[in-house]
């Protein structure tokens, strides 16, 4: 369960879709490009702006030539689908993200450790 | 639900999740994607179409046109 160290990605994703696509990781899935090519490999990082990285990649060009790769990065904008696999119950792995992410927001308890957002004072 | 996507793809399919991007995540998706041939000699448009089923998907919501409910027959 790898969350983000930027506070920035952390409310994105907080916020997003996105975060089932970061409970992904570890999972063998195929992202469909918007060109149209397809990468299929094992999801190692997804960040808030959907940049995904992929291991032993198998990767079919819009021509249909297959290549594979030990790693590939895809830009957030180039994704057009990513493939859900069937064994991922989508409800608890975004409930297990946000968890995760409340963990590290509430480090070390109510008073002490770094707060992200600051209680106002009147 | 039926959604309509930039170049010519259509995705028929139940809407399980969506964000404010209009990203979202579809059970049960049947993708259609409709490409025009032109022949050569004749120039005729053939229309091509070929579909495709994929059990969960999730799609980026910069591809996203057009979102509507499922058509009516009759």
């Amino acid at each position: 369960m790898e969350v983000s160290h930027s506070v920035k990605e952390r409310t994105i994703a907080e916020n997003s879709l996105v975060i089932l696509l970061q409970g992904l990781c570890n999972r063998v899935t195929t992202v469909e490009l918007r060109d149209e090519s397809t990468a299929s490999g094992r999801v190692t990082n997804v960040d808030a702006f959907m940049n995904v990285r992929l291991a032993e990649v198998t990767f079919m060009d819009r021509q249909g030539t297959l290549c594979h790769l030990d790693e590939l990065f895809v830009t957030g904008r180039n994704v057009r689908y990513v493939h859900i696999p069937d064994d991922v119950d989508i409800r608890a792995t975004i409930e297990q993200q946000l968890q995760a992410i409340h963990r590290v927001r509430y480090f070390g308890g109510r008073d002490k450790g770094r707060k992200e957002f600051p209680r106002t004072k009147h | 639900l039926y959604l309509n996507f930039a170049k010519d793809n259509k995705l028929a399919s139940f809407l399980q999740a969506y964000d404010q991007h209009l990203n979202m995540i579809l059970g049960d998706v049947e993708e259609t994607v409709t490409t025009i041939e032109i022949d050569e000699e004749t120039y005729e448009e053939i229309y091509k179409s070929t579909k495709r089923n994929i059990p969960m998907l999730f799609v980026r919501g910069d591809g996203v046109v057009l979102v509507a409910p499922p058509l009516r027959v009759g």
